[in-house]
C-alpha cells in the first residue's frame, strides 16, 4: 500500500544541512498496524507527515496505492484525503465552533455524501463509540478521552483505508489511553483498516503488529510483534 | 454545506463579540453614510431625465465674450423664439417660457377675496409643451394656452385655490392688480427632481404686460428662455452651422456688443451648469457630486480597512481549524467560500444597522437642505440595487484578502498552531493603517480650512454697514409708486426707524444689472459696468464713504453717477478727482460722474468687486432699505408691516434683513462645511475604533513577550512606549502622506474665492496634533492594560 524509497528530509540552515530523515526505505502493506517509535527529535512525526502528504520529502520517492505521490498537486492530494486517509491528532483538533455531530459530519460534507447517508453513518459512529448522548455538545464540554473518541469517529466517517495517528494517546490518562488503543486494534482486526501511529509508549506499540524504531532519522529496527 | 457555513459563521461572530462589534459598528456607519450619499446623488442625477425625448431637448442660452470677461445668461431676447422658429432648420418644435413673480388673488363665488399669495408664475407658449411633455389632467396646452388671459394650474394649486380640479375649471384668478385670468387647464404636479417647478402657467401673450421690449435683440433677461426639440436623429452639432448663421445675422451684423451669441444647452446639463440660472434655482456642479462620491468611497474604504486588519490579525486564531479542515479534504476554494460567507453575514448585519442609522439621519439631511426635498430609503428601487451591490462590494473587498490569507495556511504548521503571519501580511496591514489615517488627516485638514474660511467670510469687513437694515419689497405699479413719498414720511415717524432709502438692491447683492457703456466718448470693450439705482439717502444709510465729489442731487431720474474706485481703476484713472465731470453714456444717455465712492464688496466674496455706477431712477426702485435702531427691532418691524399692508392693500409684505440675505449667498459653502464636519467625525470614529481593535489584538498577541519583559525588569511606562511606538509612527507617516494631497485639495477649493484666508501651516499641524493625540489616547488605554496585566497568568500555560 505504501512504498517509501530512500526518503530524505533535511533543513538547510546557513549552508549546513540538518538531516531529519536519512535514506528511509520501507513498505507498509494493507491491513498492517504499524507503530513508529523513537526518542524525541528522531524524525517520527516528520515521517508520519510525509506519509500523510503534509510535508514533502527532499529526496526519495513515495508511492501510495501504487501511484507516485512524492509531489502531488493540491486537488489530487485532497482527493486522497477525502477517500483514503483519516487523521487523528494528539491534541484532538476538533473544531471548537462545531458540535460533536457537526465535527463528524464535516468530512462527509466535503466528500459530498447525501444527507440521509450522512445521517445514517454518523448515527452508526455515535452508536459504536457510545457518544450518542454527547452529539449536541461542543468539544470543550467533553473530557480528553471523549474528545479523542470524537476525533477517531471523525477520521472514520469518510471510511478511509488508512488512519494516521500522531501520538493519539499522548494527552490522555492511562485508562482512557487503553480504551483508545483497544479501539484501534479492533478497527485494524475487524475492519481491516491500516493504522500507522507515532507513539512513545512501548505498551501502546504492543497493540500493533509491527514496530519501526527510528533514531537520528534512520530506521534502526523493523520488528514484527508476535 | 451552506447552512452549516452560516451556522459556523454565526458562532464565530458570537465568540469574538468584541471584534464583531467593532466591525459592525465601523461598517454600518460607513455604509449608512454611503447610502445617504447615494440617495442624495441619485436624486441630483435624476434631474430632468424622465421627460419624453429628453435627449433631443435643448435650452437656448446667451453667451458674451468681452476682452476682460465672459458672461452667461439662461435667457434669450424676446424676439428670438419667433425668428428661430422660421429660420433655423433642424428644429422640430420651439417654445418660449418666462418666469415672473407677482401676487395672485383668488375670490370666492360671491366676489369676496379668500386668498392672496405671492407666487412664481410662468408665461408659456403652447409649443413649449410640445417640447417638454407633461401630463394634463384637464385640457390640452394647444387650446388651454392659446388665448390671452388663460391660465393653467398644477393639481396642487387647483386644489389649494378651488378645492378640487373640477371646481377650478372655468374659474378666475386675478394676477397683480387687475388682470383677470380664466383657468383652462390642470396639469400633474411637477416632480421634485425637475428644473421646471411649474405651478401656474399663463398664456404667453400676457407676458407683454411685464416686458415691453418686444423687438429688442440686445435686452436679455435670464427669466425669459426658450426651449427647442431637435428633429429626430439630429444632434447639437448638426445645428452648428444654422446657429452660426443666425448669430451672424442678428448679432454680429447688427453690431451688438460683447460678441453676443446664442447656443444650445442640453436639457440634462441645466441642473449641473452653474454658469446659468434655472427656474428651480437649483444647480449643483458635477464636481461637487463627484467630490461627495469620493468621500463616500473613502468612508467605505476606511471601514473595509478596519475589517481587513482585524481579520488578518485574528487569522492566527483560526489556523488550527484551517489545518483540520484541510486534512479532512476541504479544498482551499471551499475554505475561501466559508470565510466569505462569514464576512457576508457580518456585512448583512451591518447593512441592517446601516438602514436604521440612515432612516434616523434622513430628517437631519432634509433639514440641511431646508426641507425642500424629501429623501427616502425606499424612494426608488435602484436604492435596493445599490444596497445589494454595496454588500457584495464590501463583502468582497473586506473579505477576500483575509480569506486568501487564512485559507492559504500550510496544514502541517497550522495544526500545530505554528503559523506566523509573515512580514508581508504585517506590512500590508501597516500600509492599510497608513492609508486609513491619511484619509482621516485629509478630512481633518479640509474641515479646519473650510471652517476657517467660513469664519473669515462672515467677519470680513465688507465696506458698508448693514446692521439692522431691513429690506422691504415695494410694489411696482403706478398707483403704488405714487404712494411712496407718503409711506416714507410715515415710516420715519415710527419709533426705532432711523432712515429709509428706496433702491434696487442692498450694496451686496447677486441681482446684477450690467450694461455696456461709452466712457468720455470712447466705446468700452473691456467690461460691462454694473449699474445700481438708489436715492440719495442710500449712502448715509449704508455708511458708504464718498472720497471725491459729492452725492448726486435728489431727483426722480438720473442726473449724475457716483462710481466706485474699481471702476476708475478699470478705465485707467488714477486720481478720483480727475474722474469728476467725465461722462458715461449708456443706452444713448450721457450722464456726468459727480462723485466717487470708496470700494465696498458688491458681490459675494467668491467674486471680486465690479466696476460700479450708482444713480437715481425712481422707476427702478424695487425695495426700501429701512435702518432700525434700538432694542425693539421686533416691535418696530411689526409696525412697519402694519403700515405697509395698510398702504398697499393689494400686495404682500415681504421683508428680510440684509445680513441674513448675505448669509444666504454662502448656503452651499455652509452645507459643505457641515458635510465635512459630519464626514470627518465619522471617519475619525471609524479609524479610531479600528485602531483600538488592532492594538487590542497586538497587545493580546504580545502578552507573553510583555510578561517576559516584565520579569526581566521593564517598567510599565517602557512597555506602553514599546506597544505604542509603531502606531504613532504609522500615524505620523500618514500625516506626511496626507499633507501634499490635502494641500492640493484645499488650495483648489480656496481658489474659488476672490477673498480667502492665507493658507498657513497651522491647519496641517493641528490635524497632526489631533490625530497623534487621539491615537496616543486610544492606544495607551489598551496598552496600559496589557502592560499592567498579571505576569503569572500570561506565563503559566507554557
Amino acid at each position: 500500500m505504501i512504498q517509501l524509497t530512500n526518503i530524505e528530509k533535511y533543513y538547510a540552515n546557513k549552508g549546513v544541512k540538518n538531516y531529519v530523515l536519512r535514506l528511509v526505505t520501507t513498505t507498509i502493506k494493507q491491513g498492517e498496524f504499524v507503530s513508529i517509535m523513537g526518542p524525541s527529535g528522531a524524525g517520527k512525526s516528520t515521517l508520519l507527515n510525509i506519509i500523510g502528504m503534509l510535508e514533502e520529502p527532499t529526496y526519495g520517492t513515495y508511492e501510495f496505492l501504487g501511484e507516485n505521490v512524492t509531489s502531488l498537486n493540491e486537488r489530487k492530494r485532497i482527493e486522497l484525503y477525502r477517500n483514503h486517509i483519516g487523521f487523528v491528532f494528539q491534541a484532538y483538533h476538533l473544531i471548537d465552533e462545531m458540535t460533536v455531530y457537526e465535527n463528524i459530519e464535516a468530512p462527509l460534507l466535503y466528500k459530498k455524501i447525501g444527507s440521509s447517508e450522512r445521517a445514517s453513518r454518523i448515527a452508526d459512529l455515535l452508536d459504536r463509540f457510545n457518544i450518542v448522548a454527547k452529539k449536541d455538545l461542543f468539544p470543550n464540554q467533553l473530557s480528553g478521552g471523549q474528545q479523542q473518541l470524537v476525533g477517531i469517529a471523525r477520521a472514520l466517517a469518510a471510511q478511509p483505508s488508512i488512519i494516521l495517528a500522531d501520538e493519539p494517546t499522548g494527552n490522555l490518562q492511562s485508562a482512557q489511553a487503553e480504551e483508545i488503543m483497544e479501539l484501534f486494534k479492533k478497527l485494524n482486526q475487524e475492519d481491516g483498516i491500516t493504522i500507522i501511529q507515532v507513539t512513545h509508549s512501548e505498551k501502546n506499540a504492543q497493540y500493533g503488529n509491527r514496530i519501526l524504531h527510528i533514531a537520528d532519522g534512520v530506521v534502526k529496527e523493523d520488528v514484527t510483534v508476535a | 454545506m451552506f447552512k452549516l457555513n452560516l451556522k459556523i459563521a454565526w458562532r464565530n461572530l458570537w465568540k469574538n463579540k468584541g471584534y464583531t462589534l467593532i466591525n459592525i459598528l465601523g461598517l454600518s456607519i460607513g455604509m449608512a453614510s454611503c447610502i445617504l450619499i447615494f440617495i442624495f446623488i441619485r436624486f441630483q442625477l435624476s434631474f430632468d431625465e424622465s421627460y419624453k425625448n429628453a435627449d433631443r431637448i435643448y435650452r437656448v442660452v446667451t453667451d458674451w465674450k468681452y476682452n476682460a470677461f465672459d458672461d452667461f445668461s439662461a435667457g434669450v431676447p424676446i424676439p428670438f423664439t419667433a425668428a428661430a422658429r422660421n429660420e433655423i432648420a433642424g428644429i422640430e418644435k420651439i417654445g418660449a417660457i418666462a418666469k415672473i413673480d407677482d401676487i395672485v388673488h383668488v375670490k370666492d363665488d360671491s366676489g369676496k377675496e379668500i386668498l392672496k399669495s405671492n407666487e412664481n408664475m410662468y408665461f408659456a407658449e403652447p409649443e413649449f409643451f410640445d417640447v417638454l411633455h407633461i401630463n394634463w389632467k384637464y385640457g390640452k396646452p394647444a387650446e388651454a394656452l392659446k388665448a390671452p388671459n388663460s391660465v393653467t394650474l398644477s393639481e396642487a394649486m387647483a386644489i389649494k385655490y378651488f378645492g378640487s380640479i373640477n371646481n377650478a375649471i372655468g374659474k378666475s384668478i386675478t394676477l397683480g392688480t387687475k388682470t383677470q385670468l380664466r383657468v383652462t387647464g390642470v396639469f400633474e404636479d411637477m416632480p421634485q427632481n425637475s428644473s421646471f417647478p411649474l405651478k401656474i402657467v399663463i398664456a404667453y401673450q400676457n407676458l407683454y404686460d411685464y416686458y415691453g421690449n418686444k423687438d429688442c435683440w440686445d435686452c436679455i433677461n435670464s427669466s425669459l428662455s426658450s426651449y427647442v426639440l431637435l428633429n429626430e436623429g439630429l444632434s447639437k452639432s448638426d445645428l452648428d452651422g444654422a446657429m452660426a448663421k443666425f448669430n451672424k445675422k442678428y448679432y454680429a451684423d447688427r453690431k451688438i456688443e460683447g460678441n453676443q451669441v446664442n447656443r444650445l444647452q442640453a436639457l440634462k446639463e441645466i441642473h449641473f451648469d452653474e454658469r446659468y440660472d434655472n427656474f428651480a434655482n437649483a444647480t449643483i456642479a458635477r464636481s461637487q457630486i463627484y467630490g461627495l462620491a469620493v468621500i463616500g468611497l473613502f468612508l467605505i474604504f476606511t471601514a473595509c480597512i478596519n475589517f481587513i486588519n482585524l481579520n488578518t490579525a485574528q487569522a492566527v486564531n483560526r489556523s488550527k481549524e484551517v489545518g483540520v479542515r484541510k486534512v479532512m479534504g476541504g479544498k482551499r476554494k471551499q475554505l475561501i467560500i466559508q470565510f466569505l460567507t462569514e464576512t457576508v453575514v457580518l456585512v448583512l448585519i451591518a447593512l441592517l444597522v446601516a438602514c436604521i442609522i440612515s432612516e434616523l439621519a434622513i430628517p437631519s439631511m432634509q433639514n440641511l437642505f431646508k426641507n425642500q426635498v424629501t429623501f427616502s430609503l425606499f424612494g426608488h428601487p435602484v436604492i435596493f440595487v445599490f444596497m445589494i451591490l454595496l454588500v457584495a462590494f464590501v463583502g468582497f473587498l473586506a473579505g477576500f484578502y483575509p480569506a486568501m490569507i487564512i485559507s492559504g495556511f500550510n496544514p502541517a504548521l497550522a495544526i500545530k498552531n505554528k503559523v506566523t503571519l509573515n512580514n508581508n501580511g504585517l506590512s500590508l496591514r501597516k500600509i492599510l493603517v497608513v492609508v486609513q489615517f491619511a484619509i482621516t488627516v485629509i478630512l481633518i485638514i479640509g474641515t479646519i480650512v473650510i471652517v476657517n474660511q467660513m469664519d473669515y467670510l462672515q467677519q470680513k469687513p465688507l465696506g458698508f454697514n448693514s446692521a439692522a437694515v431691513v429690506m422691504v419689497r415695494m410694489p411696482g405699479d403706478n398707483i403704488s409708486r405714487n404712494k411712496r413719498d407718503n409711506f416714507k414720511e410715515r415710516v420715519l415717524k415710527i419709533p426705532g426707524v432711523q432712515l429709509l432709502s428706496y433702491c434696487q438692491a442692498p450694496p451686496l447683492s447677486q441681482d446684477v444689472n450690467s450694461t455696456n457703456f461709452t466712457f468720455n466718448g470712447a466705446m468700452n470693450k473691456d467690461f460691462e459696468v454694473r449699474t445700481c439705482k438708489a436715492d440719495e439717502d442710500y449712502f448715509k444709510l449704508f455708511d458708504l464713504k464718498i472720497i471725491a465729489g459729492k452725492i448726486f442731487m435728489k431727483s426722480d431720474t438720473a442726473n449724475g453717477y457716483v462710481v466706485n474706485e474699481t471702476f476708475l481703476k478699470k478705465v485707467g484713472i488714477n486720481k478720483p478727482e480727475n474722474a469728476l465731470g467725465k461722462t458715461i453714456n449708456t443706452n444713448g444717455i450721457n450722464i456726468p460722474i459727480v462723485g466717487v465712492v470708496k470700494d465696498y464688496n458688491d458681490k459675494s466674496l467668491k467674486e471680486s468687486i465690479s466696476g460700479l455706477a450708482i444713480s437715481s431712477d425712481k422707476n427702478q426702485y424695487w425695495q426700501a432699505a429701512i435702518k432700525l435702531e434700538g432694542n425693539h427691532l421686533l416691535s418696530t418691524t411689526k409696525q412697519i408691516e402694519a403700515l405697509w399692508t395698510n398702504t398697499f392693500p393689494n400686495s404682500i409684505y415681504n421683508a428680510n434683513f440684509v445680513d441674513e440675505r448675505i448669509k444666504n449667498y454662502y448656503e452651499s459653502e455652509r452645507v459643505m462645511g457641515i458635510l465635512f464636519k459630519v464626514f470627518a467625525s465619522v471617519i475619525i470614529f471609524i479609524s479610531f475604533i479600528g485602531l483600538f481593535g488592532l492594538i487590542s489584538f497586538v497587545a493580546m498577541q504580545r502578552t507573553k513577550e510583555v510578561a517576559i519583559r516584565k520579569v526581566l525588569g521593564a517598567s510599565t511606562l517602557q512597555l506602553v512606549k514599546m506597544l505604542n511606538g509603531s502606531f504613532l509612527l504609522m500615524v505620523f507617516i500618514a500625516n506626511m502622506v496626507a499633507w501634499p494631497m490635502a494641500y492640493l485639495f484645499v488650495s483648489r477649493w480656496l481658489s474659488g474665492f476672490a477673498y480667502r484666508i492665507d493658507l498657513s501651516v497651522w491647519p496641517f499641524v493641528m490635524a497632526m496634533v489631533i490625530s497623534m493625540l487621539i491615537t496616543l489616547i486610544t492606544v495607551s488605554f489598551r496598552s496600559y492594560k496589557a502592560a499592567n496585566a498579571n505576569t503569572i497568568d500570561a506565563l503559566k500555560y507554557e
